[in-house]
């Protein structure tokens, strides 16, 4: 179906969670404000993954919007935050991200597999956009120091 | 029996990591302009971290989440980063503090000059947060803390007078300015409250992995560890009232905290207290430290902890890294220490309310906390004190001008 | 509270600012405040070294403390001359003022430095000896202060 997709920037709530790949089954009318703005996101093996930093959401021509995915990271975090601190924030990005452009990193609803206090995913945080950086801060500066893969007793 | 080890343990550990050089600075200079004039103001300040430190652990007990964690999901992206910010400046200068305090206490065990020992504290501090388990690096650093109880049996045998009836007159005496007197009421709150060790508590609550079933353990720490710890900041004070404030002395210098405890224990006191001082700044360094990177990282929600791997929390190692070179490098500029410390703790005034009034929002939600949300008497004594903290805090900085740094 | 983040800091800077200027002093009461304010750190420090030179004797000190404080102090009274020192005196009377506290501060800390270059060597058995001035010095600022604070 056709609509147009934005993200939050502007605050609001209301949005129904839904399949991405078209047909809805059944989702739920959640306040996307309250329960899933700036939560917690774990990864299926129970690793810290990021916050919902923003969200996605497709607009139908008929019926209520609905999130597409969920946005982290710094990209749209400057935009939440707002004012020259966000521009700040997205400056900083951009320098210090890998690609050329980076825009938000998104994070399909498909793999959300549980909202509850915090936001449950079904794969590995290695394979989100989102970890971009935690993996270049591992491997340029982490990793080279001796002991950075030592067991905590 | 184990729990009970387990529970004296926990609380001499908060004894003796109560203090750092924030107390040590203020509570020495207190004595020695106000006598006990202030002592209300360490004990008002202790009910308050009491009070606020037992929401932050049981928070993180029940919730599994630390309560810094928890501040941007309640309150928002924008107010968690106004948060974040204050929190982590003064963090960075407090922990800057404590390193020089560190070097400090070397150098007066060694003569050496502290600018000489910074490197090697920083490099020493960020080792032990490296390579250190958490546990054991909180127990020996708080329980080698205990030596301060040395303030204590110096002011025994200085046999003091007079210092019950200081402590029962509030108000200045008569050389001093009420906005003198009232600008260290204020340094002493921001000393006694300092907001990292709240938030510390709290993820160090998680690191631990206490659950609901430790919570009786949690209380124990807090209700019965703080308020020592409180108690050995006024022997302090007790100590420099008596020896420092008849003569004259002010207090601009670590070096001077020691001359009681020398002129009533001789050698061996001095010696203690050296040891005292350098495992309370140390331990308050790695903190302070840590602090710096949980905040960061529970704020944007990236891995933390040292409950992983270090490669597991690339983000929260490296905050916690360039904090510690940061903060050295900053001592490395030859910057009197005192005043940093001085800084630290009027800033962390300042922030109070800041800092506190999330951790009441998050205490009071059933989402997190089932059903062991605030009670009644809690919230009420914790509103008092935000109200309290917010008096304080819109008078820091007029108090600081008017009174040109508590000249 | 929230907003106020850059306000805060703002706020934060001017008093830094404002707390480290030693503006131009134009009354002979203004001067004789900072004169009574510089008598008193320099009394604590010589108090200090009394305290330190006392403990020394008894041998309840190291000699690498004791180093550190008396040069510490020493430090700290010159330091506070320097500064008394370096502003200009707005009248006659003020004039007057600063050469009296300039000569008694310069005894205190001539008897400062003997101190601490002797801790340094390890003389601590001389230090009692030699801080013996210091006694009727510190009566000396303590008057002066009474006069003029």
């Amino acid at each position: 179906m056709a609509g147009r997709t934005e993200g939050l920037a502007g605050g609001q709530s209301g949005g129904r969670s839904g399949d991405q790949s078209g047909g809805h089954r059944g989702g739920r009318t959640i306040d996307a404000g309250l329960r899933l703005l700036d939560r917690q996101l774990i990864d299926v093996d129970g690793m810290l993954a990021g916050k919902v930093d923003d969200l996605e959401l497709t607009m139908p021509a008929e019926g209520a919007p609905y999130v597409t995915a969920i946005l982290a990271g710094p990209g749209s975090l400057s935009r939440r935050v707002g004012g020259r601190l966000g521009a700040k924030i997205e400056a900083l990005h951009r320098r210090l991200h890998p690609s050329e452009a980076p825009g938000p990193a998104s994070v399909s609803w498909g793999v959300v597999t549980d909202v509850g206090s915090s936001i449950r995913l079904s794969v590995g945080k290695a394979s989100l956009p989102v970890d971009t950086l935690e993996q270049w801060t591992r491997e340029h500066i982490i990793d080279r120091i001796p002991g950075s893969d030592r067991a905590p007793d | 029996m184990k729990r009970f080890t387990e529970i004296t343990l926990g609380i001499l550990t908060a004894i003796g990591g109560f203090v750092d050089i924030g107390d040590l600075v203020a509570n020495a200079e207190t004595g020695a302009r106000f006598r006990m004039g202030l002592a209300w103001a360490v004990v008002v300040g202790v009910v308050g971290i009491v009070v606020y430190a037992e929401m932050a652990g049981r928070v993180a007990a029940v919730s599994g989440r630390p309560v810094f964690d928890l501040v941007r999901e309640r309150l928002g992206a924008r107010v968690a980063l106004a948060n974040l910010l204050a929190s982590f400046f003064i963090n960075f200068l407090t922990l800057a503090a404590e390193i020089a305090g560190v070097a400090l206490a070397l150098e007066l065990a060694s003569s050496v000059n502290y600018l000489l020992w910074i490197p090697l504290v920083a490099a020493l501090v960020w080792l032990v947060l490296w390579r250190g388990s958490f546990v054991p690096m909180e127990r020996v650093f708080g329980l080698l803390g205990l030596a301060l109880v040395v303030f204590g049996v110096a002011l025994w045998h200085l046999h003091p007078e007079g210092l019950l009836a200081s402590a029962m007159h509030p108000g200045p005496p008569t050389n001093e300015s009420w906005g003198t007197y009232l600008f260290f009421a204020v340094a002493l709150f921001g000393a006694t409250m300092t907001p990292y060790e709240v938030f510390f508590f709290s993820s160090g609550a998680v690191e631990e992995r206490w659950t609901r079933r430790d919570l009786n353990v949690e209380r124990a720490n807090v209700l019965i560890g703080f308020p020592l710890g409180g108690a050995l900041s006024l022997l302090l004070m007790g100590t420099t009232a008596t020896v420092l404030a008849p003569r004259g002395i002010t207090v601009e210098h670590l070096s001077q905290v020691g001359l009681p405890v020398a002129l009533a224990l001789g050698k061996v006191g001095l010696a203690v207290l050296l040891v005292g001082i350098f495992a309370a700044t140390f331990g308050a360094a790695l903190e302070t430290a840590l602090s710096g990177g949980y905040t960061v990282s529970q704020y944007f929600g990236w891995q933390w902890g040292k409950f992983v791997r270090p490669n597991k929390a690339p983000r929260f190692h490296l905050v916690v890294l360039l904090a510690t070179g940061l903060g050295g490098l900053l001592m490395l500029t030859a910057v009197d220490p005192i005043k940093v410390t001085e800084y630290s703790i009027v800033l962390a005034a300042a922030a109070l309310p800041l800092t506190y009034f999330p951790i009441l929002i998050v205490a009071n939600d059933r989402d997190y906390l089932g059903d062991r949300v605030n009670g009644r008497v809690t919230n009420a004594i914790a509103t008092v004190y935000l109200g309290l903290l917010v008096v304080v805090a819109t008078a820091t900085i007029p108090l600081m001008i008017m009174t040109k740094g508590g000249a | 509270m929230r907003r106020g983040g850059g306000a805060l800091i703002l706020a934060v800077l001017l008093a830094v600012l404002l707390c480290a200027c030693v503006g131009p002093v134009r009354s002979f009461e203004v001067y004789e405040g900072k004169a009574a304010t510089t008598a008193e750190s320099v009394a604590s420090a010589a108090q200090t070294a009394r305290l330190a030179a006392g403990e020394a004797a008894d041998a309840r000190a190291f000699a690498p403390y004791l180093s550190i404080v008396l040069s510490e102090v020493e430090r700290d009274a010159g330091g506070s001359e320097d500064v008394f020192g370096a502003i200009q005196p707005p009248d006659g009377r003020s004039a007057e003022l600063r050469t009296q506290l300039l000569a008694l501060i310069d005894r205190v800390t001539a008897v400062l430095a003997d101190l601490r270059i002797a801790a340094r060597n390890g003389e601590l058995g001389r230090l009692e000896d030699i801080a013996a001035p210091l006694g009727e010095l510190g009566e000396q600022l303590a008057r002066f202060v009474e006069a003029h604070a």
